[in-house]
């Protein structure tokens, strides 16, 4: 008997130490960030007290290889149980490696915005947008003011940039906008800002779908406005060589430039340049349409915004369950406050409070984000365009190319890419 | 037959199966040895080389095994701009193979020829070699910025700065000359070691019938390194096709447009950038079939010098 009862408990440990060592590992590319460390330690807290005996193991990433790393993991069925990704293109190529999270999560779900980013062709969402990403133009007061500008009126139509830029370049120095388009990111944030206002919500869909191209009207205004920009002298010498992490807002912050297109969340947003030039040097704007006059676009003035991260879960984890509760516990609105006030990111989650930041550039944001939010064109273009887009924006930034050729090419990509 | 002849051929015969048997245990315990290596060639070399023939004749995605679609990718090859770039790039790259082979030749006969401060100089020109091309990288992206040190002395002369890596026309033979210095000192390496082996008394009998230095040089030093320039050829032709990644990527990230795009960083961009493996691959197939043809190349030269 005694034999028997001390069987049954090997037995016992034996079919129990599966669950017992339980371990979701999350992949995510700030986890060796300092402005990270209290939302992670939370959301594992909250995790391992939620799941006793599982451990929530979060792995930092290399960020420039993290995709081609993720590739190949998913690839040989070794990926993560959990996956960050950025919203858009990249998320969306990854969307055959993942569950859809509609029923799963169906508690959390209506609360998020930024859902686009995230969804696959067949309309599912396949991860949970934590942050919410976008673009404004960030403007430097004081240097509005030495050039005789106003610094409370930031231009709200193409003519009044216009006339800002002039004022710079007769001084000389600084350059009206920063540029940095090494990567070509500058481009994409180029494309996404002035098609904020410039496309209707048809159009968008439209860009969405493929069916709307390069070489339409509105599109070729774009990129005809990308060159005239350079032409005219808005940016400053050798953009084309400059990195944009690494240097452009770096540059902004040291005044060389007064205008910078920058982001939302995470970076080069509203609280690293609060923080780093003082709260009264800092101004926010919508960048105006180059197209479409300022009385007549579509709606509200408002910023263009999508997902900026968000988690996903990886269809071959051994622990399915488990690895979408630490997405519902990296998303939820206790945890994500941690985020937001340490880092200064834009909730995903409406029900995050923000109430306690007192920053007049995030209430700005905040204002436009209730009038109007549209997608970010960047964000639903494919990989293929947008790397299309970094070669053709550079050699349109040399004149090496005319807008002609560069959309044709791009049409081109596009046609491969979402065919009709 | 006697029994003692019997007995002699027999013992004969044992003398003839003796070395047999030891050859053959000898070839037992080498195939042993050889053993490790051959499978570690197999397991890391041969095997993936085969795997990603057969992903290139996929569809393939990361997250989607895809379908087989025979020549697919190899006509799309065909097709890309980027492709046809890229390969454009590699043939600038493959001419300037004589100046990456010269110029360490020269600056290993005049150190060799004994100028002052050689010693200085060998340790000099070698520094580069043992730096990383990501730190190389990111020196000269400092230099060559647009703001950057080279533009400023430019500016002292009155000359108006350059963007030299944000431009077509200049990205890629700066690419390429910063490649050259930083790998030249290698290269002198070699051929220091090579005009070890030239005689001296060739040399001096030269000099005692009147030639002057650069007949010296021309007639008698570079025919008889004329092995080490072919194997220093082969192998930086070689060294250029397939390990300029890691400064282009730091330099000009394959840009301005696709200007210093070469074949393997297009291997990393449809891999990385654009979830394309079966393509990736392709173009892997595609640059392995050029290197090989050069390390048949190598094999030919190196065999024929053997030969004389």
């Amino acid at each position: 008997m005694q034999k028997l009862k001390i069987l049954t408990a090997i037995a016992t440990m034996v079919v129990a130490s599966p669950a017992l060592a339980q371990e979701i590992t999350v992949w995510d590319v700030n986890v060796d960030d300092a402005a990270h460390a209290t939302y992670y330690d939370h959301a594992k807290a909250a995790f391992e007290a939620a799941h006793p005996g599982a451990t929530l193991n979060l792995l930092s990433q290399p960020d420039a290889e993290y995709y081609t790393l993720l590739g190949t993991a998913l690839a040989s069925k070794a990926g993560p149980d959990v996956i960050w990704a950025n919203g858009g293109a990249q998320a969306k190529a990854l969307v055959g490696g993942l569950i859809p999270l509609d029923d799963k999560l169906p508690d959390l779900i209506p609360k998020l915005v930024g859902k686009s980013a995230f969804t696959g062709p067949d309309g599912k969402l396949y991860f949970i947008p934590t942050t919410l990403q976008g673009h404004v133009v960030y403007y430097n007061k004081a240097l509005y003011k030495a050039a005789g500008l106003d610094p409370e009126k930031p231009p709200t139509s193409w003519a009044e940039l216009t006339k800002v830029c002039d004022a710079f370049k007769a001084q000389g120095k600084p350059a009206c906008f920063m540029m940095a388009n090494k990567e070509g990111y500058n481009a994409e944030f180029f494309l996404s800002e002035a098609a904020n206002q410039s496309l209707t919500t048809q159009q968008q869909a439209d860009w969405l779908a493929g069916k709307l191209h390069w070489s339409d009207p509105p599109i070729k205004a774009i990129l005809q406005a990308w060159v005239d920009t350079a032409k005219n002298g808005w940016y400053q010498e050798g953009g084309n060589s400059q990195t944009m992490f690494m240097d452009e807002f770096a540059l902004f912050e040291q005044g060389v430039g007064a205008n910078v297109m920058g982001l939302l969340s995470n970076v080069a947003h509203w609280k690293q340049f609060e923080t780093n030039m003082g709260v009264e040097k800092v101004g926010v704007y919508p960048m105006p349409s180059p197209t479409v006059a300022a009385d007549q676009h579509e709606g509200a003035p408002g910023v263009p915004l999508d997902g900026g991260v968000g988690y996903g879960v990886n269809k071959d984890s051994a622990n399915i369950d488990l690895a979408v509760d630490a997405v519902r516990i990296l998303a939820s609105p206790e945890v994500l406050s941690y985020l937001v006030n340490d880092t200064g990111s834009v909730p995903a989650n409406t029900e995050v409070n923000t109430s306690g930041i007192d920053s007049p550039g995030l209430k700005q944001i905040m204002g436009w984000l209730a009038t109007r939010a549209v997608p970010t064109t960047h964000a639903n273009s494919s990989a293929a365009e947008l790397d299309e887009w970094h070669h053709q924006s550079q050699l349109l930034f040399n004149g090496e190319a005319t807008v002609d050729q560069a959309a044709a090419a791009l049409d081109k990509v596009q046609a491969e890419a979402k065919p009709q | 037959m006697t029994a003692n002849s019997l007995h002699q051929t027999g013992q004969a015969a044992r003398t003839r199966t003796r070395p047999g048997r030891s050859r053959r245990a000898e070839a037992r315990v080498a195939v042993l040895f050889l053993l490790p290596a051959i499978l570690l060639v197999l397991v890391f070399r041969i095997f993936p080389l085969f795997w990603g023939f057969g992903i290139s004749l996929t569809s393939a995605t990361s997250t989607d095994p895809g379908q087989f679609i025979g020549a697919g990718n190899y006509l799309r090859a065909l097709d890309d701009p980027n492709f046809r770039s890229a390969m454009a790039n590699a043939v600038v790259v493959l001419l300037s193979v004589p100046i990456f082979v010269t110029i360490p030749m020269l600056l290993a006969i005049l150190i060799h020829q004994g100028v002052p401060g050689r010693t200085f100089f060998r340790s000099v020109y070698f520094f580069p070699a043992i730096l990383s091309s990501v730190i190389i990288g990111s020196i000269f992206s400092v230099v060559l910025s647009f703001n950057g040190n080279l533009n400023a002395l430019l500016s002292i002369a009155g000359i108006s700065g350059v963007d030299w890596l944000g431009h077509s026309a200049t990205a890629l033979p700066v690419t390429l000359a910063i490649q050259c210095w930083s790998t030249f000192g290698m290269g002198v390496l070699i051929f220091l070691a090579g005009l070890s082996t030239v005689s001296k008394e060739m040399v001096e009998a030269a000099r005692l019938d009147g030639a002057k230095m650069w007949q010296i040089w021309w007639h008698v030093i570079i025919p008889e390194l004329r092995p080490i320039i072919e194997f220093s050829t082969v192998i930086t032709t070689i060294g250029l096709l397939t390990s300029m990644f890691g400064l282009i990527y730091v330099l000009t990230g394959g840009g301005p447009g696709t200007a210093t795009t070469v074949p393997e960083y297009l291997i990393w961009a449809a891999q990385g950038k654009l979830n394309r493996p079966a393509y990736a691959a392709a173009v892997s197939m595609v640059l392995f079939f050029m290197t090989s043809i050069l390390a048949w190349l190598q094999i030919r030269i190196l065999s024929r010098n053997a030969n004389i």
